[in-house]
């Protein structure tokens, strides 16, 4: 396993004046990677410069500890791929296709034919394994299109909206062959921008927005806010008032309250339980605060705009 | 556990065998090729085309051996029935097949968008190209030489100087077909891929091709017989004709090539098949320059 499953440096590109990547700096490690943004982030060029299909004029990009700029079929032998769009052939089988694209990987036939009624098990194909793919349905074309991803055994797999176009239950199982993947030994990095879907799929994730990453790290504890929401029976002004006297930093507003913990080491779910009875206040709630991926996003899409 | 079954996940085998890399991609896409073109391993209607179009080609020689085998006469005068006329009786089935073949090698592949899975493997552009290229060149050109073979071998067999004298006596012969559909695949292979690399639906390329092989004659007839004789150069469906009958050596029989008459010798028409070749190639690799 590579000790980084990516890696850039001041990567830029551009589509005539338009920037689609501007001077991109990460060191991804090795697991499930969600590659968020909104639509024209820079998603779908970023997967290619992973590629190697563009190349781009500034920068430098390691997949898998391996330079795609001066190796980039290298890189296409262990790497899958795919795509949003459609991409399969309407008029052969399943079988047949997904062979082919195994042999097109470098596997010789026999082995190819193989890998592909392996993968059609595991992608939920094998009983339509014999039908011809412009009849399949979208989620059974979804399920096809990651079968031709994986049939090489790549090390990574570049996954672009990978439930685009999917119902409520293909989604959910899709969302859980992406999580299997991982279990496999397979790097995965998924391009969404349905976040909750990378949110329950990824380990780490990288937010891009108009070419710029606004963020990159794990998902864990990206969530944790470190504050505490309070909501009482009545005005929560003289509670908060003496939450402040036992070093809390409190922002109240009517009922309500959001207590972090100052630099006293404290645990303040303790401290306000203690000052709620000094105070004989009701209590009607009171929980940790958490964020989702897309308050995350929207916070840091808003920080990058404020900058100078 | 109950005696009446169990579903096991099997789970993922990872594979550790051999690979072939660039060289196992680049044939994968040549015997696909040739699998797409003769319609194998798809529908039953896809194959219609392509095997009706060889059986018509077929046709002649098999009857004409029939004939002789019936007979019992070997026809030693071939001007009636011998190699190089072979090639004018197949020759709009030779175009036909070929505009098929060139469109659908490269048009279902842009369409559906699975340009994009061959991007995602080790495999270049120009791979690809060169790939889908043998493959349309090889497969015309057994097309042009199986008929050929079989007229060969069917007079062989139907000699009265022996299968082998008479196999082994004409292998000129032989040599002159084998250079003649080489020609041909020359000729016109480059053009309907060209034609099928610019289109946007494999009917499309394939009436491209069609019609500008049935209307580069007549034009160019009409010029040239107005003493606009470098129109002849434009002939594109008659130089690998000339060339044939310069090969074949019945050159005095046919003097009606345009090339001919408008006053070129055969190795113009060979410079002007290379050179079409050549600017076919430039055209399909710019058209997918940026395709993987």
């Amino acid at each position: 396993m590579p000790d980084l499953l990516l890696e850039t440096r001041g990567l830029t590109h551009r589509y005539g004046d338009v920037v689609a990547l501007l001077d991109v700096d990460l060191a991804v490690p090795p697991g499930r990677v969600g590659l968020v943004g909104a639509n024209g982030a820079g998603k779908t060029t970023f997967l290619k410069i992973l590629l190697g299909i563009l190349d781009p004029p500034a920068g430098s990009v390691r997949v898998l500890e391996t330079d795609v700029r001066t190796d980039p079929l290298e890189v296409r032998e262990r790497v899958g791929f795919m795509p949003e769009a459609a991409c399969l052939p309407r008029d052969q089988t399943a079988a047949d296709f997904i062979g082919y694209t195994a042999e097109l990987a470098g596997l010789p036939p026999r082995a190819a034919r193989q890998r592909a009624s392996d993968v059609l098990t595991l992608t939920g194909l094998h009983e339509e394994r014999f039908r011809p793919l412009g009849g399949f349905s979208t989620g059974m074309q979804q399920r096809a299109k990651l079968a031709q991803a994986l049939v090489h055994d790549p090390a990574l797999v570049l996954l672009d909206e990978p439930t685009a176009g999917l119902d409520p239950e293909g989604r959910e199982e899709m969302l859980d062959l992406i999580v299997r993947l991982g279990g496999f030994g397979i790097n995965v990095v998924v391009s969404s921008h349905v976040l909750p879907d990378i949110e329950r799929t990824c380990e780490w994730v990288i937010m891009l927005d108009g070419g710029k990453v606004l963020r990159s790290g794990p998902i864990a504890g990206l969530e944790e806010t470190g504050a505490i929401e309070v909501e009482l029976l009545d005005d929560a002004t003289a509670v908060a008032e003496a939450l402040r006297t036992r070093g809390l930093l409190v922002d109240a507003e009517g009922h309500r309250m959001t207590v972090r913990p100052g630099s006293a080491a404290l645990d303040p779910f303790a401290v306000i339980l203690d000052a709620l009875a000094d105070q004989g206040a009701g209590l009607r709630r009171m929980a940790k605060r958490s964020l989702t991926l897309e308050d995350v996003f929207l916070g840091a899409e808003t920080e990058s705009d404020s900058r100078p | 556990m109950s005696d009446r079954g169990a579903v096991f996940d099997l789970g993922y085998k990872p594979y550790d065998g051999v690979r072939n890399g660039r060289r196992g991609a680049i044939q994968a896409v040549v015997k696909e090729g040739w699998r797409k073109v003769l319609g194998l391993r798809r529908r039953a209607r896809r194959k219609v085309l392509p095997w009706a179009l060889l059986a018509i080609a077929l046709i002649p020689v098999v009857i004409y051996v029939g004939v002789l085998a019936v007979t019992g006469e070997l026809a030693e005068n071939t001007d009636v029935f011998g190699h190089a006329q072979y090639f004018n009786l197949t020759g709009f089935i030779a175009h036909l097949f070929i505009a098929l073949a060139a469109a659908e090698l490269l048009v279902p592949d842009r369409v559906d968008g699975t340009m994009q899975v061959y991007a995602s493997r080790p495999l270049r552009t120009t791979d690809y190209l060169a790939a889908r290229a043998f493959s349309l060149a090889s497969i015309v050109f057994g097309f042009m030489m199986v008929p050929q073979l079989l007229l060969y071998l069917g007079e062989g067999a139907v000699s009265t100087n022996g299968f082998l004298d008479h196999v082994t006596g004409n292998l000129g012969t032989l040599g002159d077909a084998l250079a003649a559909s080489l020609l041909y695949v020359l000729a016109y292979a480059p053009l309907a891929f060209m034609l099928a690399a610019l289109a946007g639906k494999t009917n499309v390329a394939a009436a491209l091709y069609l019609g500008l092989m049935a209307m580069s004659g007549p034009v160019t007839r009409g010029l040239v017989d107005n003493e606009f004789e470098i129109a002849g150069l434009f002939a594109l469906d008659h130089h690998p004709r000339y060339l044939r009958d310069w090969l074949f050596d019945t050159s005095t029989k046919v003097p009606d090539w345009i090339p001919a008459d408008a006053g070129y010798d055969e190795w113009v028409s060979a410079a002007v098949i290379a050179a079409t070749a050549v600017l076919s190639a430039v055209l399909i690799v710019r058209r997918y320059r940026r395709a993987l």
